[in-house]
């Protein structure tokens, strides 16, 4: 497939689009020649190292910083009082990087040494002296959610403690009933409908479990990395791995009290970004280097990472649900519970919205709590909230049609969600693909055949669905000399979308793919793009680009019109030619009209296309997976033997893409399932730390992944096309564990099924 | 990621090796393959003051040879060449097969047998399948010329050996197998691939019986381990699944067993049973088959 590059025409006739081609960034990051920020290396540089405490809750008593100063090539040592930044009412990470006389999480920056090298400035911080004088801490969610527990911190009407204050009291019925709630909990969210003790009384059958997941690193392959850069003129340029290069403009002009326009943001190469990247080093490294006036590095290493950054947050989901004889669902009741850490934030909402969504649940009530702890704060990790939401909801689905003794693909064919059904806020489901989804997979050879399973092996299938994030977004398009095209965005590339983008382009011009440049540029240069995340990039930014090569498309018809002395109608640019149309002979060429719209004494303007795209309608996009297992029963080690990922994109831009995309997502779905997770003591220290303990896949642990799409159009999408990125992390954990279950009868409950977890379960089940 | 500052030393010959190890000792480091050493020092775990790289005497101590009795490895030779070794593949090819389980090809490239026994990682695989075929160690010092230990007394903790600061260790002995067949198998840690809990078997049988076994463990405790109890459960036995069940039953429960993420004490203790049971039945079964040749 990716050896065909040719035009030949395959799906609805498009001649780029549709077409799997290879990734316009692939050969440079194979070879190892893609710089990025952390490549960076300015004249004048500073290297920053941060140290970090050894506490998850505790008073700063003292900094020592004399014996780092003496380090041969340290510059100076930081602390939270010296960094520019202007702090607000709420701290946040982001505004308050360093730790300022209490520390709230093991691993929080503490201090950070500038030196001329980094190995000066490791030596630096590693002399660093800290006086600690440890508090109480609030580490396990369960505890941490008491009304006696711990405060996650001291400090009075600030950050936390404010914002907790403010969600304290709140409505929790629809009523007016108001309810004090415990003084860790940041937020409460509540959906509702029927009445759901009366739908139980209608159950055939009910089921009841409480589901747990750990916190979980994005593990993006680059950690996060910023080198910022002042200029003589009180200006700033950060370059960074970040994700989301305005709002990091945003940021940094703000905690630096800088004009906007004195802010250069360079969204370098992203090495992963997975939603952890929404922006967290840049106000730090940018304030560190306004306070020394030379450009400074800061970038985590994958210790740091893992410490200090912003990973999934951990949960506990109740979820008691029932189904009528007939197998119609009547009830739903849950109860999520968020550890947020040390600020608020977890989407406790969209896990509760989401929970209630994928099915058609006459009466429900879902309740979510957000609590503090003293953790780090939660980031987004793709999906944020549904894989947790589905894990839950979609073993219990499991779980009722074992305790019906139906099919579980036809009992969640008569139950899905289908367009018009109202999700949990009160808003119809668009027209989606769950339903078809559903459909492929009971057709696929590993859904007919599954009766035929070796000892101890199992099958499961689970479903996961994501609403799609929507952003305003521009796109640029110019003709150039040479009769090619420069797109400009101002995207991060996290997942080949650049060659999307080609694609799109050249099927609106008619070219070849490679007669399109894509260009994502700084926040100086670029039009508006939003982040890149939500699963929302091809869809918006695609739709601007479309419209930005129709635009110069347009001019470029009209300069030919002029040109042929023929009217625009009878016009059509293909192969880089305008011709009209039954007169072959009177064609122009694409560099003819650059060159006369784009040299000394031209008569025509030059091509320039503009494109905006303000979507509001969602995209949302559904996955159904499958998964063979083989259980050792005697050790509890899963061995997944076949995987099948059913996914509807609404039109597949570039295949192999999709299916690269779709594959990834996979993965770290099997990671939530079986592998990863972070550990942390009664102490709150982290004892996954590195990458010895915290276990991320090899690629030869990664089982064959079956990729099946269906495309069902997105309205706004470009050429249909819809988001893709989130979905496919959604149901593993839920697949695995139904696989589990199918296998040797155990319900997973709690995840990554760890050996040992599972050897457990499956001893406490025979005794 | 950077180590602290140190010496570092590059001697060419083993004479020279053995003069630096004298003079330094305990401040002394000898740098091999480099694949535990350098990890541990770019995360400041180990901060030794001098680097003593041996990679020059890499020609003279890097070698797979049989004599007499037995076989020998030189301490300097690399996973890769064990693994791919024609005599050990015909002599014990257990060893091929432990070493291909370790880490990676980039690992298995560079890290050594020597490094790994010296190193003395309860979870690496080759310390217990040496303990259970019986090796020896030629420890060599300026001061006191060759000693032969036996890896019985090799192990003396966590990551702490026999081995006096001023000796290298220089080569493996290992019997040569008489008649005996020899399995390993492992439960690795899903993360780094060490072993949660391994065991090695070599066995020998007389007309079905059992004449001698050895039973090594590695990632339970902090050395490797034998199961001297399974072992004698098992001599003059005609073993069947169900006497072999018997013999290992609960064989952990008395251990002082190591305990991480990857595996409480109770999980490894279980591990422990349900591995020697594999790895006996393992080795049994290449008893038989050669048997029936």
């Amino acid at each position: 497939m990716l050896e065909n590059q040719s035009l030949e025409p395959t799906t609805n006739g498009y001649k780029a689009v549709g077409h799997s081609v290879r990734r316009t960034d692939g050969a440079e990051k194979v070879r190892g020649e893609i710089r990025y920020a952390g490549d960076l290396h300015l004249p004048g540089m500073l290297h920053a190292r941060p140290v970090l405490s050894l506490y998850a809750h505790a008073r700063i008593k003292k900094i020592e910083v004399e014996a780092a100063l003496k380090v041969p090539g340290v510059v100076r040592v930081v602390t939270a009082a010296e960094l520019p930044l202007i702090l607000e009412a709420s701290e946040s990470r982001k505004r308050n990087p360093l730790a300022k006389d209490e520390v709230i999480f093991y691993g929080q920056p503490v201090a950070v040494v500038l030196g001329e090298t980094e190995a000066a400035a490791l030596d630096g911080a590693n002399l660093v002296q800290v006086e600690y004088e440890e508090l109480p801490a609030a580490i396990d969610l369960l505890l941490a959610l008491q009304p006696n527990a711990p405060l996650v911190r001291r400090k009075e009407g600030h950050g936390a403690d404010l914002e907790a204050q403010i969600h304290a009291t709140i409505e929790v019925k629809a009523e007016k009933e108001k309810a004090v709630l415990p003084p860790n909990v940041s937020n409460h969210v509540h959906f509702q409908q029927g009445d759901v003790e009366a739908g139980f009384r209608e159950a055939a059958v009910i089921v009841e479990n409480t589901f747990r997941l750990p916190m979980v690193h994005q593990s993006y392959l680059e950690p996060q990395v910023v080198v910022a850069a002042p200029d003589p003129l009180g200006g700033l340029t950060v370059y960074s791995s970040t994700q989301a290069g305005f709002s990091a403009r945003r940021d940094v002009a703000a905690a630096l009290g800088l004009p906007q326009n004195k802010v250069k943001v360079v969204s370098m190469p992203v090495g992963g970004g997975f939603g952890g990247k929404f922006g967290l080093l840049e106000p730090w490294a940018a304030g560190l280097a306004k306070l020394v006036g030379r450009p400074v590095k800061l970038g985590y290493y994958r210790m740091e990472d893992l410490l200090a950054a912003n990973p999934a947050p951990a949960c506990v989901i109740e979820v008691k649900v029932g189904a009528r004889a007939d197998g119609t669902f009547c009830a739903l009741k849950a109860r999520l519970i968020f550890d947020t850490g040390i600020y608020p934030g977890a989407p406790v909402w969209l896990a509760g919205m989401l929970l209630g969504s994928y099915y058609r649940f006459d009466n429900y009530e879902i309740e979510g709590l957000e609590v503090l702890t003293n953790r780090p704060n939660s980031g987004a990790y793709r999906a944020p909230g549904a894989a947790q939401a589905s894990f839950a909801i979609e073993s219990q689905i499991d779980a009722l049609a074992h305790a019906l003794q139906r099919d579980p693909l036809e009992l969640r064919l008569q139950n899905c969600a289908v367009e018009g059904d109202l999700n949990p806020s009160k808003r119809p489901w668009p027209r989606i693909g769950l339903k078809e989804c559903l459909e492929k997979l009971q057709q696929h050879p590993a859904w007919q055949h599954r009766a035929t399973k070796g000892v101890d092996q199992g099958i499961g299938i689970a479903v996961g669905g994501w609403p799609g994030g929507l952003e305003p977004a521009t796109a640029l398009c110019r003709l150039d000399h040479d009769g090619s095209f420069t797109v400009t965005t101002g995207i991060s590339d996290l997942t080949g979308v650049t060659t999307s983008l080609q694609l799109i382009a050249a099927e609106v011009l008619g070219l070849k793919p490679e007669q399109v440049t894509v260009h994502n540029v700084d926040t100086d240069s670029a039009p508006y793009a939003g982040a890149s995340g939500g699963s929302k990039t091809t869809l918006t930014v695609g739709a601007a680009v479309v419209k930005a090569a129709e635009d110069a498309r347009k001019q470029v018809l009209e300069i030919a019109a002029q040109y042929l002395e023929a009217s625009p109608e009878d016009l059509e640019l293909s192969e880089g030619k305008v011709k009209v149309k039954g007169l072959p002979s009177r064609s122009v060429t694409l560099q003819e009209i650059a060159n006369l719209s784009m040299s000394f004494g031209g008569r025509f303007e030059p091509v320039f296309g503009r494109g905006s795209s303000a979507i509001t309608r969602n995209a949302p996009s559904f996955a159904v997976h499958l998964a063979r297992v083989k259980v050792d029963r005697e050790t509890g080690e899963v061995k997944v033997l076949g995987y099948v990922a059913v996914q509807d994109v609404g039109f597949a831009i570039n295949p192999a893409e999709v299916a690269g995309q779709i594959h990834g997502g996979v993965t770290q779905g099997l990671g939530w399932a079986l592998y990863e997770q972070m550990v942390y003591d009664e102490t709150g220290t982290l004892l996954s730390g590195s990458l010895m303990d915290y276990t991320l896949q090899t690629a030869a642990m990664v089982p064959p992944i079956d990729v099946q799409l269906v495309e069902i159009p997105a309205p706004d999408g470009p050429f249909g096309a819809k988001g893709v990125g989130e979905p496919p992390i959604i149901p593993g954990a839920a697949t695995i564990a139904n696989a589990i279950f199918d296998a040797i009868g155990v319900r997973v409950t709690e995840v990554p099924a760890t050996p040992e977890r599972l050897l457990k379960a499956i001893w406490s089940r025979q005794f | 990621m950077i180590p602290s500052l140190f010496d570092y030393f590059a001697p060419s010959t083993l004479d020279e090796t053995l003069l630096l190890l004298d003079q330094y000792g305990e401040d002394g480091k000898i740098l091999a393959g480099g694949h535990s050493l350098i990890p541990a020092m770019r995360l400041r775990l180990a901060q030794p003051e001098k680097i003593i790289d041996i990679g020059a005497l890499r020609p003279q101590l890097s070698y797979i040879k049989q004599n007499d009795n037995n076989i020998v490895i030189g301490a300097m030779t690399s996973y890769y060449e064990i693994e791919t070794s024609t005599l050990l593949k015909e002599t014990w090819p257990v060893l091929p097969e432990a070493t291909s389980l370790i880490g990676d090809t980039q690992i298995r490239n560079w890290g050594t047998i020597g490094g790994s026994l010296v190193h003395a990682d309860p979870s690496s695989d080759l310390p217990a399948v040496l303990l259970a075929l019986g090796a020896e160690l030629v420890l060599q010092s300026k001061a006191g010329g060759e000693r032969l230990v036996p890896i019985e007394e090799f192990f003396v903790h966590i990551m702490t050996t026999s081995i006096e600061p001023n000796e290298l260790l220089i080569e493996i002995r290992i019997p040569k197998p008489q008649g005996q067949k020899a399995s390993y198998v492992k439960l690795a840690n899903k993360a780094s691939h060490y072993a949660v809990v391994g065991a090695a078997v070599v066995v020998s049988l007389n007309q079905g019986i059992i004449r001698e076994i050895k039973i090594a463990f590695s990632g339970l405790a902090a050395t490797p381990l034998r199961a001297e109890g399974v072992e004698e459960a098992l001599k003059g036995q005609l073993p069947n699944d169900a006497i072999i069940a018997a013999a290992c039953k609960e064989c952990a429960a008395e251990v002082d067993a190591l305990t991480d993420l990857h595996g409480s004490q109770e999980y490894r203790r279980a591990m422990a049973e349900v591995y020697a049971k594999r790895a006996i039945k393992a080795a049994i079964s290449r008893n038989l088959s050669l048997i029936r040749l």
